[in-house]
């Protein structure tokens, strides 16, 4: 078996479905990780008051406080906590609104615990790459914006806000690599560390929420443009 | 959202109709009884020679009618769509639970399968793993089975089953299953009173309904289940008393429970599962055996008790009793035959 570089990174399992719950549990401290599981959304938040988690597995129906109210109590104390949504909700609608509450990745119900694992496994490694590169590139300016990428606070004009870890990650990505064209698959793999064939269009909505916020108008981008067929593309170099 | 949205222009275009229907009639007396004067005070004066008849009162008050059945009409097409609406969304609901309900030990077994296969996995955990497994496919089975069982009930190909029973004795077998099927302590149900009297049920149907109770009483206990089971008997009927020291339930509440897809959802629920079946199925179940069911709580946190009544053989209900009898000895013949 190959050897897990995230061995004992600490996990917060947060579901109600006792039986699922209990294999999951077993398969990840199988893989070297320390689990703590949580049956209900108030219990997942008394976990995260008194210990530190290297990432959250968060079920979506709980019962007390659903997922999503979850993902975005926690998203607003801890920033660059992983969070990856595991249900059996396929709707796009909850897709969307899973990832806009904060949450980094979705997986639904049923899926395949080497597909888990990798997921599990990329968000960390992310998650280190994050850190690293940080060190290099803290602070990026581009026209009105200004982007601190260590406390992922961001001004656009006099407007402040906060990106989430994935949101900074994508953009970091972006930048580091000024005027060439990146391809969805390249930033699936490099930047949510997943197959490309499994889907796209989460980088599509995260572009999206990008552009919102850092585009002067964001239905015609002037920083992170669309290449058509091709991927997108970061320049901050004014056109002539 | 989009529902909404259209349950607003529905409205909307209902309260413009009637506005319009209303505005007419409105008009319509004020034409007549303006033509009316008018006949009346000048038709004589200027051509009193010509006989005109003054408008006619049989078409001014059919018209009326007419339009009034038209408004009537109107009002019983809006209120039946709202109705539909309305059961298009819990629909959806149910839809959206029972998804939840068989992704999740589908999740559940697949996740094992896959680790049996993939790991090598001490033989005492594999006995654990395959145990979830069961567990699981059962979940499954149970949910199908209910599904097709209530389809099967309102399509009336109900399989009769119907004996005459000793109520307590029948009543404190079920419950002993009941317990045993979802592994409470029997030290949790108490059961007490006396019902000494005969009764004509479907042994397994009434076995759904206890499991179904008990079920519930488990789901929506936040710590763990108390069931006090009280039987009691008049001269007509007889009576089960099924109480929980749960969650309780809001008076609003009391008869939604029994409707079709019908979920409470509130962030004091300890437990998300369901699928808004199974109680409907009890009452369904209990209403073939000529017997009602209510629910009583005092609110919430206060736990809920619901109480059955069902007829006493060859006391109530004695003709339809008796065609259940009837139907369960003509099945068994049918079988017997085949």
């Amino acid at each position: 078996m190959e050897k897990n570089p995230f061995k004992g990174s600490k996990i917060l399992l947060v579901e109600d479905e006792e039986t699922l719950a209990i294999g999951l549990q077993y398969n990840l401290s199988d893989e070297g990780f320390i689990v703590d599981l949580a049956k209900d959304g108030k219990e997942a938040l008394k976990f995260l008051e008194s210990n530190v988690y290297d990432l959250i597995i968060l079920d979506l129906m709980l019962p007390y406080l659903d997922g999503f109210e979850v993902a975005e109590r926690v998203r607003s104390r801890l920033l660059q906590m992983p969070i990856l949504m595991l249900t059996a909700r396929t709707a796009i609608e909850d897709r969307i609104k899973g990832l806009q509450l904060g949450a980094d990745d979705y997986l639904t119900k049923p899926f395949h615990l080497q597909e888990l694992l990798l997921r599990v496994k990329g968000m960390l490694k992310r998650k280190m790459w994050y850190k690293t590169s940080t060190e290099i590139l803290s602070v990026f300016r581009f026209g009105k914006n200004v982007v601190n990428f260590e406390n992922l606070n961001c001004t656009s004009g006099s407007k402040k806000f906060v990106l989430t870890p994935h949101e900074a990650m994508l953009l970091k990505y972006l930048i580091e690599r000024k005027g060439k064209i990146v391809s969805r698959k390249e930033l699936l793999e490099n930047v949510w560390q997943i197959s490309s064939e499994i889907e796209t269009r989460t980088i599509d909505i995260f572009i999206s929420r990008l552009r919102k916020y850092f585009e002067p108008d964001h239905n015609s981008p002037v920083y992170i443009k669309s290449i058509r067929s091709a991927g997108y593309s970061f320049n901050d170099e004014k056109e002539k | 959202m989009k529902k909404s949205h259209s349950l607003f222009y529905i409205i909307l275009a209902f309260i413009f109709a009637q506005i319009a229907w209303m505005g007419l009639l409105g008009l319509w007396i004020y034409w007549y009884v303006s033509n009316n004067i008018i006949f009346e005070q000048v038709g004589d004066k200027l051509s009193p020679q010509i006989m005109i008849d003054s408008p006619n009162v049989f078409v001014f008050v059919g018209g009326i009618i007419l339009i009034a059945s038209i408004a009537v009409a109107f009002f019983f097409f809006f209120r039946n769509l709202t109705v539909q609406m309305k059961l298009t969304n819990l629909y959806d609901n149910f839809i959206a639970n029972v998804t939840h309900e068989l992704k999740s030990p589908l999740s559940s077994i697949q996740l094992y399968l896959e680790t049996l296969e993939t790991k090598e996995v001490l033989p005492e955990k594999r006995k654990e793993f395959l145990e979830m497994m069961m567990r699981d496919s059962n979940r499954l089975k149970k949910l199908i089975d209910s599904i097709l069982e209530i389809s099967r009930l309102e399509q009336k190909g109900i399989s009769y089953n119907y004996h005459i029973y000793q109520a307590d004795e029948i009543i404190g077998r079920l419950i002993k299953e009941s317990i045993e099927q979802f592994r409470i302590p029997p030290s949790a149900v108490k059961i007490e009173g006396r019902a000494m009297c005969a009764c004509v049920i479907d042994k397994d149907a009434m076995q759904i309904v206890l499991d179904n109770l008990t079920d519930n009483a488990i789901k929506y206990s936040a710590k763990q289940v108390e069931i006090s089971l009280k039987l009691s008997s008049n001269q007509k009927r007889w009576m089960i008393e099924f109480a929980d020291r749960g969650i309780g339930l809001e008076p609003k509440n009391h008869k939604k429970i029994f409707h079709k897809f019908q979920r409470i959802t509130s962030k004091n629920i300890p437990n998300v599962k369901g699928t808004g079946l199974g109680l409907y199925w009890v009452k369904e179940i209990i209403k073939l055996h000529g017997g009602k069911i209510s629910v009583q709580s005092e609110g919430i946190n206060q736990g809920t008790c619901f109480k059955i009544e069902l007829p006493i053989y060859q006391t109530s209900k004695k003709y339809y009793i008796k065609s259940l009898l009837r139907q369960t000895a003509k099945n068994q013949k049918l079988l017997e035959k085949n």
